[in-house]
């Protein structure tokens, strides 16, 4: 049972939560644009397989990312414990700004918790991850988790942690047509535990 | 298929006046999308032009011109650049070729290889020719090639429903706001409810004279404040100066005069003033709307002399109020009293000179916008009818038949005018021409019939209009004012459901693009071979269904760091391809184990695993696992393994035979259990028992199936003879040679051996010092050889072509090694010396080296 990376996507991108959906087998990606301190960025967000034998090949899609948001799902502590791994791989694979943004899945199944709020966020804490807990399926959260992402991508941008010119920054930069504001749209990839 | 063949593939895609002067097939297009995408660079010239075509092809290599579609289309005009620079981490291999046509840009990459000087020889050929030319190239022929809507474009230039060009990778932000915008006002009538707002429209030209009366009998004198005012007066000043310079002191008089005289119930605040010479118009607003009042522009337009000095033109105000745009206009159109045409063409000037600039925004003209007032002098007369009958009729308040003579009314109904424009009822006496001070007609010798000269005009939807008046008793110019008081319903945003609405647009304009995503079905993800047994071919088909709306381009791609994207004993046709909306593409998964995969799967290198990533363009990656169990074979085995192995290999378990493999470098004879494999043995002495006089033996190949029969018999062990004819078994004989994890000669000896091939002496030095297990082998096929050859007469065997046949097999060339591109005549050269090499051993006597041991 996977700890609901896909839902949380669909959920960003469609507004709904997809109880049924298929086992990603791959890497799949949706995109929004949306709106940090009033300029349009587009966010392509990759969702990636989460089991194990599929980690080999997974590993290629962290590069250039300018963000990861790494799931476990709050009522296994199996996924939970599958973190530290799996936050050494993106570290290991991204850049040094990569922004990195845990979700505790699932907090709609509070009397199914496996794994409490403030050991999880104790553990986000020490490693300097972004945290909140988060249900795809009444969306709570969702919407706030990959904005404070998207938020924190900008942000990096503007204080030139992130540089633009590099290849693998995970960020384009679109000329503006005549009398738009700019668009720069980052790329988010969505990791797993589970 | 070779670069003439693809050449001439490519050629067929022009016309044969265009002539393809150099191509590229490796290109990589990178700029603008950063997408790798593989295209092929064309030149194409025409006469004395030529331009860079980009072309994406469904197959590679191209089959037929069909497969082929132009994508981009760069003329090497004047403003076409190109700049090439390497890839600083692989400067020898890899090449970026930036090109720049009309401010266009576009990078490739391009893998180094002898054509692509041929192709940008020809590219800067191309650039010094065109700039040696004195004028810029038309590029006539390439108008066919631009801007096409059919499939050609496709891949490159999306289209959403909508119409909207839309690509994939490169976020269309801009276009999607366009869109944003064209879809909510569809949906305007959602999120705005409107209010109604009065609104005063005045005019009066004021020949020439200072507000020395008081204004209220004509600002003030409805039951209710308006919310707007909009005030406009001609003639404020006819001096010279103000005509030259556009400088007087009666604008503030006349402005302060309106702030002076507007409704004292309410407050209002100046929205804008604008003036042009003696034109002038004044917009106010209540102060409790002007929070609301967005976007505030005016311009002036000059008709007068030469169609441009400001005695004449009109004056103009737009706004915002809340999400109703309005244009107010003043205006004062040419006098003279047959001059109604002239009036018409300053009406069409100020519609079409003004413009109102608004940063970041298109220029507005007076008809962009929602609601329009137009007031002034606009100087229309009463021609036809004589002066006397005029005041007559005009005096007694019977206006309608002279009305039907006023010009304005008669050039308006034709369209000529103000088309589009309301008037109300005029139910008012002719605005001039009066004695100033006084209400008498004019009484100067020019006895002019009087004329509503001054009038106002509206357009827009839901204006109502409450009175329409002249204000006689403001008597100190010779016109009267004018004044209009309309009900205009405008539109307000209830901020709460535009948020709803915006939000449903957005989330359907994403999940639009989410959709466009391309999207297919894979049949399935898992392909299990089963059990794969050496050189039997297995072949797995998956389908692939495009079920997006639009053509999909799939490839398998490579994982990170790896060479190619799948296992070596795994063939994947085809490997890339485009396919159509709804259509499918079988892909066949083929599985072989041959010599060079075998040992790796024993020695537990590799296995029958592989995740393959089918990447679609502009889309998800979907990895399909392969799955087999591996039949483990004593073809593949190193020699060293096989002489330890005391029962048929299937016997032996498969962790066992990897130690084996692994250590085979200690692999010592007196522990060992034969001196050469049994495998060798057996299909040697079958072929000594049977074959040695079977005509064209070692020549005429086996059967396939014999040989896996064959394959078998040794793998399994049996008791029943081997199957199959002599040749089968000769055939697999070699085979098994061929296929030991090392060669029976170890490569590293291979070029001594190479160097000693003329001197028997030092080839028996050599053959003295081979591993053991390998000098037994080779001694031991030497010897069984020598003894064929006797048999030549039967078998047809002479010792030139077994020395060759066996020399390429002793003497294997090390497929690891990355080889130096060999000509042709230097591999007959080393072919020749591994045969003298082995001829030695099938011609002399070498039996002191057998009795050696
Ligand atoms: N109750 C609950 N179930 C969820 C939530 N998110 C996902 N699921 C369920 O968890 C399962 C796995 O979700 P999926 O998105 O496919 O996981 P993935 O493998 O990480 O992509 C599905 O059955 C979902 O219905 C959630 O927030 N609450
Ligand atoms: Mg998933």
């Amino acid at each position: 049972m996977g700890v609901g990376k896909s839902c949380l996507l669909h959920q960003f991108t469609d507004k709904k939560f997809m109880a049924d959906c298929p086992h990603t087998i791959g890497v799949e990606f949706g995109t929004r644009i949306i709106e940090v301190a009033g300029q349009k960025i587009k966010l392509q967000i990759w969702d990636t397989a989460g089991q194990e034998r599929f980690r080999a090949v997974t590993r290629s899609y962290y590069r250039g990312a300018a963000g990861a948001l790494m799931v476990y799902d709050i009522t296994r502590r199996s996924t939970y414990n599958h973190l530290s791994s799996w936050l050494t791989d993106t570290r290991n694979l991204t850049n040094p700004s990569t922004v990195i943004f845990l979700i505790g899945n699932k907090s709609d199944l509070d009397a199914q918790r496996d794994v409490t709020y403030e050991e999880a966020k104790q553990f986000a804490d020490e490693n300097g991850l972004m945290f909140v807990e988060a249900s795809a399926k009444t969306g709570q959260n969702v919407e706030e988790a990959f904005l404070e992402t998207a938020k924190k991508i900008y942000q990096s941008i503007q204080d030139g942690r992130l540089d633009l010119n590099a290849a693998e920054s995970g960020v384009q930069h679109k000329p503006a047509s005549p009398g738009r504001p700019l668009a720069a749209p980052p790329a988010a990839r969505d990791n797993c535990a589970c | 298929m070779n670069h003439d063949e693809i050449k001439s593939v490519v050629q067929e895609k022009f016309l044969s006046s265009e002539r393809v002067t150099a191509f590229l097939c490796d290109a990589k297009v990178l700029h603008p999308d950063w997408v790798k995408k593989d295209r092929l660079l064309a030149i194409v010239e025409f006469g004395d032009e030529k331009a860079v075509f980009c072309l994406f092809t469904s197959c590679y290599p191209p089959k037929s011109f069909t497969d082929l579609s132009i994508e981009i289309v760069l003329p090497i005009d004047k403003s076409f650049k190109c700049e090439i620079d390497n890839k600083p981490s692989d400067p020898e291999a890899i090449l970026y070729l930036n090109l720049q046509s009309r401010n266009n840009k576009y990078k490739f990459e391009i893998q180094m290889t002898p054509r692509v000087d041929n192709f940008v020889d020809d590219l800067f050929r191309g650039i010094e020719a065109v700039n040696n030319v004195p004028t810029q190239p038309e590029f006539v022929w390439l108008k066919k090639y631009h801007g096409r809507n059919d499939n050609d474009i496709l891949t490159h230039t999306m289209v959403l429903p909508g119409g909207v060009p839309h690509t994939q990778s490169s976020a269309p932000v801009a276009i999607r706001e366009s869109l944003i915008k064209h879809k909510m006002s569809d949906k305007e009538y959602e999120y705005t409810f409107t209010k109604r707002f009065t609104i005063f429209c005045g005019t009066w030209n004021v020949n020439d004279k200072s507000p020395v009366i008081p204004l209220k009998g004509w600002l003030s004198i409805d039951k209710e404040p308006p919310d707007i005012y909009a005030v406009g007066f001609q003639e404020l000043d006819l001096s010279k100066e103000t005509f030259l310079f556009d400088q007087t002191m009666r604008e503030d008089e006349w402005y302060n005069a309106v702030i002076n005289y507007v409704d004292k119930r309410a407050k209002y605040v100046k929205v804008e003033k604008v003036r042009l010479v003696g034109m002038m118009l004044i917009i106010l607003i209540k102060e409790k709307h002007f929070s609301h009042v967005r976007n505030v522009v005016c311009d002036t337009v000059g008709t007068g002399i030469m169609g441009k000095m400001g005695n004449k033109g009109g004056v103009s105000i737009r706004f915002d109020l809340h999400s109703t745009s309005l244009c107010f206009v003043n205006s004062h159109l040419a006098a003279h009293v047959e001059e109604y045409e002239r009036r018409n063409q300053d009406f069409r000037d100020i519609c079409n000179r003004t413009r109102f600039i608004q940063p970041n925004q298109l220029p507005k003209g007076i008809k962009d916008h929602d609601h329009i007032y137009w007031l002034g002098d606009l100087n229309y007369r009463i021609t036809e009818l004589d002066p006397t009958t005029v005041k007559k009729l005009v005096n007694n308040n019977d206006f309608g038949p002279v009305l039907e003579w006023d010009q304005l009314k008669q050039q308006h109904k034709c369209n000529n005018v103000f088309a589009g424009y309301i008037e109300g009822d005029i139910m008012f006496k002719p605005t001039y021409k009066y004695d100033p001070g006084t209400d008498n007609w004019d009484s100067s010798e020019k006895n002019r019939a009087p004329a509503w000269c001054d009038r106002i005009f509206w357009k827009g939807d839901k204006i109502v209009q409450l009175a329409y008046r002249s204000h006689p008793s403001l008597n100190i110019s010779d016109h009267k004012p004018v004044s209009a008081i309309f009900n205009s319903a405008i539109k307000i945003i209830d901020e709460e459901k535009y948020r709803k609405v915006y939000e449903e647009v957005i989330k359907q304009l994403d999940k639009m693009e989410n959709e466009l995503i391309p999207q297919v079905k894979v049949d399935r993800t898992e392909i299990d071979f089963g059990t794969v047994q050496y050189l039997e071919l297995q072949v797995r088909t998956i389908t692939i269904t495009n079920i997006g709306k639009l053509p999909v381009e799939f490839e398998f791609i490579k994982k990170l760091d790896e060479a190619s994207f799948c296992k070596e004993w795994l063939i994947v046709e085809p490997y890339k391809k485009c396919i159509c909306a709804e259509e499918t593409c079988e892909i066949q998964l083929k599985v072989l184990i041959n010599k060079t995969s075998a040992c790796k799967m024993n020695a537990g290198t590799d296995k029958l695993y592989d995740i393959l990533v089918l990447h679609l363009y502009g889309g998800k990656d979907i990895f399909i696992t392969i799955n087999g169990t591996y039949q483990r074979s004593s073809f593949g085995c190193s020699i060293e393994v096989l002489v330890n192995l005391n029962m048929p290999i299937k016997e032996v378990p498969v962790g066992k035979l990897i130690e084996l493999e692994n250590k085979r470098d200690q692999c010592v004879s007196n522990q060992s259990t034969y001196s050469i494999p049994k495998e060798i043995w057996f299909l040697v002495d079958h072929i000594y028992l049977h074959g040695l006089k079977e005509p064209n033996l070692f020549e005429q190949p086996g059967f396939h199936s014999e040989i896996l029969q064959i394959r078998d018999w040794l793998d399994n062990g049996s008791v029943d003879p081997i199957p199959g004819s002599i040749h089968s078994v000769a055939e697999a004989l070699l085979l098994l040679l061929e296929s030991t994890a090392d060669p029976i000669i170890p490569y590293n000896l291979q070029s001594v051996c190479l160097r000693a091939s003329a001197n028997y002496l030092q080839c028996k030095q050599i053959v003295m010092e081979l591993p053991e297990f390998r000098k037994n082998v080779f001694l031991y096929l030497c010897e069984f050889l020598q003894e064929a050859l006797q048999h030549s007469a039967e078998n047809g065997l002479d010792s030139k072509t077994l020395s060759t046949l066996f020399g390429a097999i002793f003497l294997r060339d090390n497929p690891n090694q990355i080889q130096e591109p060999q000509s042709r005549i230097n591999k007959q050269v080393i072919d020749k010396k591994k045969a003298q090499f082995v001829y030695h051993f099938l011609v002399n006597d070498h039996s002191d080296l057998i009795f050696s041991r």
